[in-house]
């Protein structure tokens, strides 16, 4: 475990076989090795560029669709009982995520077990099968979704999607990568043939593949993956979102016992430059994920009671309410700064969306002081530490390594900005990047009309608890409950949820 | 790690003499004076240490009228802070350690959790030590964090599950604190805020270091840590209080219900059996929970016609949990028509009266348990996943050692074993069924 990476590098690349006339191998610029000589399983991760922004109009879904039609469907070889069957004594599995701009393939396996694996595991690759009876097994899992699950289960989740689809309607991102009722039940095993066949090709991939493997796997997986076609693909469109003038807001109508609201702005910044670890500070301190220190989450939780939780992002973060700490592979190229206020009660949520309101924008005025700034970046330093304890995960973030052109590990670069941060950094990325007065809200509440009602008048919204509160609240309360959100009624939209997601 | 490394060689090479341990590290477990339990795991990892404080305490323990979800709701509480370290304080310790430290509460446990750089193994253990025997908070306080409580129940309650857990808990149990969910009823959350003075009795009776277990896993030095666990947790007074828990009574006669969710959803259905509480030693239940998994799994013939063939669900699955008390061994299904519930129902009991008549293929018995010791192991590879994947076995035995002892009794079973436990725990007098439909 001790050997130097560049080594092992070196000897991967002198055991790689040698190109035989004819044969194509995936170039070695598209192989992200992650060698632990000692670790008696491999991961793989077999990246293809490809995601939901390459979805066709009228057909938003079949990237993702496409996807589960590899991993959990039959190939030419194995039905897909037989594949089930066949792995289960292997004690591995293979699997596969799709976000808008990737889509990755991944599975581990023991070593032993690898001469089994293996087939397998490219099987899926490259001899799906298209039945279409796994086509209807699929489409009806995600119909389910779309329908059932996101408009009623979950309105958190529900939140996010509509803000996304919001930000950047119009645009290849436009849709969440389930995509839209109507457009998944149109979907046919030619199109999914089609889009498979057109973007899963050898020149639209990278090979991630970390733990105890050896030149004559990789060289295999080279060999094998190079047998997919090549074809010359256009990449997709960079998502342009439409310049936000003031507060835009979605208001969800159903009959829902608490109120969630998502809300945000584009921000042009990406991980890998000096800004983004800058703004990561302010970030951390505005609304750390999941964790106690986060400003909003005292304010609004710890203060007043209010929810579960209060944060804000400036990567996308899918599946918050699972995770603990960021997901992998879920790269894009155009991000949003978010803020997530978990459901309050109903009759609080106007004063919540201020009280939120209010402290990012006292924020984006004041800067951070010197104390919050050196208990953030020394709270950073350590906490990196514990997003990616496992291969898989390290695998994962060299590929979004490589998404992103970082020179060298986004992690370790993560470590090492924190001790070369300084406060005035911090607050000139806040001043560059980030801005209060417009931004895209969404809110899933009941009794919509008469929050639209009240957010256009900028009405009032005192509160007042079942419990005794510090002075100190009390008396913050007397200016969160009038601090100005002004919304113009042309840019309140209400919708009905079974409105959502049928196109 | 190199134990691991190790492990999983022998386990796929199919090795016969198969060490008669299973977990992978070694680990020293001491009692202090006071009755707290700690259990060191030392093992590679770069210089990360996962701390888990188990207290044996869950919401089965909320055994008086109106006080379900308190343990969930007291887990909430130990981040109110003390005199020494005021919750402002610790939060800012915490956070300027980089920890990533958070909790949770379950039916049997509530359990504390830290990862954190091996540094700052003192300053946890003192944060630690202090909050389980100092805590202190006003009611002001108190009542603001219900409010919190109340806004975790609201976030989950739209989920299906939610209800259908809710629903089916009741049903099936009497008198047995498992009656209610970990959450709690929700005129119960609603009254929390009246409760303080409960709360102080609550954290005197349980949270005592003769029911409180601490795991630590990791790049620790054991002599050293221990000497640290001694200092700062050597003081505590032992005087835990066990609750009074009645036990429920055998079910005579199957139980039926209904649950409609206010939203849309497809039809779920919920089939429980009263099963045995958590013992290596009982061969009916280790071979219950081979069982679940061969009837019910993705290998099964019921998965492969319903979820595969058919296509009549969106999932089937079944489990035979793991608890101090009876639990509920439970099939579940997500049906895609309503008029097919009773079909799917039907299916599930043709599933099991064959397995009360028929003996399972040795082959796919063998292969399951290969793939639970091989999952198992698999998923040990962090301090944080070795000290995790540990807290239910603690806090059901007090040990981890139990481990052991569930995996070589998975190795005896036999296919007439499943036969055993299938005849004994899927009957219809140990049933209770609860079909969820959605409003819209």
């Amino acid at each position: 475990m001790k050997t130097p990476a560049f080594m092992i590098v070196c000897l991967m690349a002198l055991l790689s076989p040698t190109p035989m006339t004819g044969e194509y191998l995936v170039p070695d610029d598209h192989i992200v090795r992650l060698p632990v000589p000692n670790d008696p399983t491999i991961c793989f991760r077999i990246w293809f560029k490809v995601g939901s922004q390459d979805d066709p109009k009228g057909k938003e879904g079949l990237a993702g669709i496409t996807t589960s039609m590899l991993t959990d469907a039959s190939t030419e070889k194995n039905s897909y009982e037989q594949i089930i069957d066949k792995l289960f004594p292997l004690a591995a599995s293979y699997s596969a995520t799709s976000s808008v701009e990737m889509t990755v393939v991944y599975g581990r396996t023991h070593k032993d077990n690898l001469k089994e694996y293996y087939p397998l595991f490219m099987d899926a690759i490259l001899a799906p099968a298209f039945k279409q009876e796994d086509l209807d097994r699929i489409k009806s899992q995600t119909l389910n979704l779309l329908e059932n699950t996101l408009r009623y289960a979950s309105d958190e989740d529900l939140g996010k999607a509509v803000l996304y689809n919001d930000v950047f309607a119009g645009t290849p991102y436009g849709h969440i990568t389930s995509g839209a009722i109507e457009a998944v039940r149109s979907i046919t095993l030619d199109d999914v043939k089609g889009f498979y066949t057109s973007h899963f090709t050898r020149n639209n991939l990278v090979i991630g593949i970390g733990g105890g493997f050896d030149g004559e796997t990789l060289g295999m997986l080279r060999k094998d993956l190079g047998k997919l076609p090549e074809a010359k693909l256009a990449e997709a469109l960079k998502s342009v979102p439409k310049k936000l003038d003031g507060f835009n807001v979605t208001i969800v109508d159903k009959d829902a016992p608490a109120t969630a609201i998502s809300m945000g702005f584009p921000i042009n910044l990406l991980r890998g430059t000096k800004d983004w670890y800058a703004l990561a500070i302010a970030n951390s301190w505005m609304g750390e994920h999941r964790n106690q220190s986060s400003h909003l989450y005292q304010v609004i939780r710890e203060e007043r009671g209010l929810n579960y939780g209060d944060y804000s992002y400036i990567e996308h973060y899918p599946n918050g309410g699972r995770l603990t700490k960021p997901p992998q592979n879920v790269s894009r190229r155009q991000q949003l700064f978010e803020i997530w206020i978990r459901p309050v009660p109903n009759e609080t949520r106007h004063f919540a969306l201020r009280a939120a309101l209010r402290e990012f924008k006292k924020l984006v005025d004041n800067g951070m002081t010197e104390g919050d700034f050196a208990l953030t970046r020394n709270f950073l330093r350590n906490y990196v530490l514990h997003y990616a304890p496992t291969t898989m995960e390290r695998l994962a973030y060299a590929l979004d390594d490589q998404f992103y052109g970082v020179q060298g590990s986004h992690l370790e670069i993560f470590r090492k900005m924190m001790g070369e941060m300084t406060q005035t950094d911090v607050n000139a990325a806040i001043k560059k990047y980030w801005q209060y007065g417009n931004m895209q809200i969404a809110i899933i509440t009941k009794d919509a009309a008469s929050f639209r009602d009240a957010l256009v008048k900028d009405a009032p919204s005192p509160i007042t608890y079942k419990t005794p509160k510090p002075e100190s609240v009390l008396k913050e309360d007397k200016e969160i409950e009038v601090f100005p959100v002004k919304v113009k009624p042309e840019q309140v939209r209400v919708v009905p949820v079974t409105e959502l997601f049928l196109k | 790690m190199k134990q691991l490394l190790t492990l999983l060689f022998l386990i796929t090479l199919g090795s016969s003499a198969m060490a008669s341990t299973l977990f992978p590290y070694k680990y020293q477990k001491d009692v202090l004076p006071n009755g707290l339990t700690v259990i060191m795991i030392p093992m590679e990892s770069p210089g990360l240490v996962a701390y888990y404080s188990v207290v044996r305490t869950g919401s089965r323990d909320e055994v008086e009228p109106g006080k379900s979800g308190f343990a969930h709701f007291f887990e909430h509480m130990m981040f109110r802070g003390t005199k020494k370290y005021p919750a402002a304080v610790y939060d800012s310790l915490i956070t300027g350690i980089g920890a990533s430290a958070n909790a949770y509460t379950t039916d049997d446990y509530t359990a504390y959790h830290l990862n954190f750089a091996k540094e700052d193994l003192e300053r946890v253990v003192e944060l630690e030590s202090d909050r389980f025997q100092n805590l202190s908070y006003e009611k002001q306080a108190f009542q603001t964090e219900a409010g919190a409580v109340y806004g975790e129940y609201r976030k989950s309650i739209t989920s299906p599950y939610a209800l259908l857990n809710e629903k089916m808990q009741d049903l099936a149990y009497d008198v047995h604190t498992y009656k209610h969910t970990t959450i709690g009823f929700e005129a119960d959350i609603k009254a929390m805020p009246e409760a303080y003075d409960y709360s102080k009795s609550f954290f005197h009776r349980f949270y005592r270091p003769d029911n409180v277990v601490i795991l630590i896993a990791g790049d620790i030095d054991m002599k050293s840590t221990m000497g640290l666990i001694t200092k700062y947790y050597g003081g505590w007074e032992k005087g835990y209080v066990p609750p009074a828990i009645v036990p429920e009574p055998p079910q005579k006669a199957e139980r039926t219900g209904e649950v409609t969710y206010p939203g849309k959803t497809l039809p779920i259905i919920d089939i429980g059996y009263k099963g045995d509480a958590f013992d290596p030693d009982n061969r009916d239940y280790v071979a219950a929970m081979l069982l679940a998994d061969l009837a019910f799994g993705e290998t099964s013939d019921l998965y492969k016609k319903l979820y595969i063939k058919e296509q009549k669900v969106e999932f089937i699955n079944g489990s035979a949990a793991m608890n101090r008390d009876a639990p509920l061994f439970e099939v579940a299904a997500m049906v895609k028509k309503a008029e097919d519930v009773p079909y799917v129902r039907d299916e599930a009991y043709k599933t099991i009266a064959e397995y009360q008549k028929t003996t399972v293929d040795p082959q796919r018995l063998n292969d399951l348990k290969k793939r639970n010791k091989y999952s198992f192991l698999m998923n040990l590879d962090t301090p944080d996943k070795v000290a995790g994947g540990m807290a239910r076995f603690v806090a059901l035995t007090g040990g981890i050692d139990i481990v052991d002892r569930l995996y070589a009794q998975f190795e005896t079973i036999t296919p007439a074993d499943l036969m055993k436990a299938a005849q004994k725990y899927f009957v219809p007098e140990r049933r209770t069924v609860v079909v969820l439909k959605g409003a819209q």
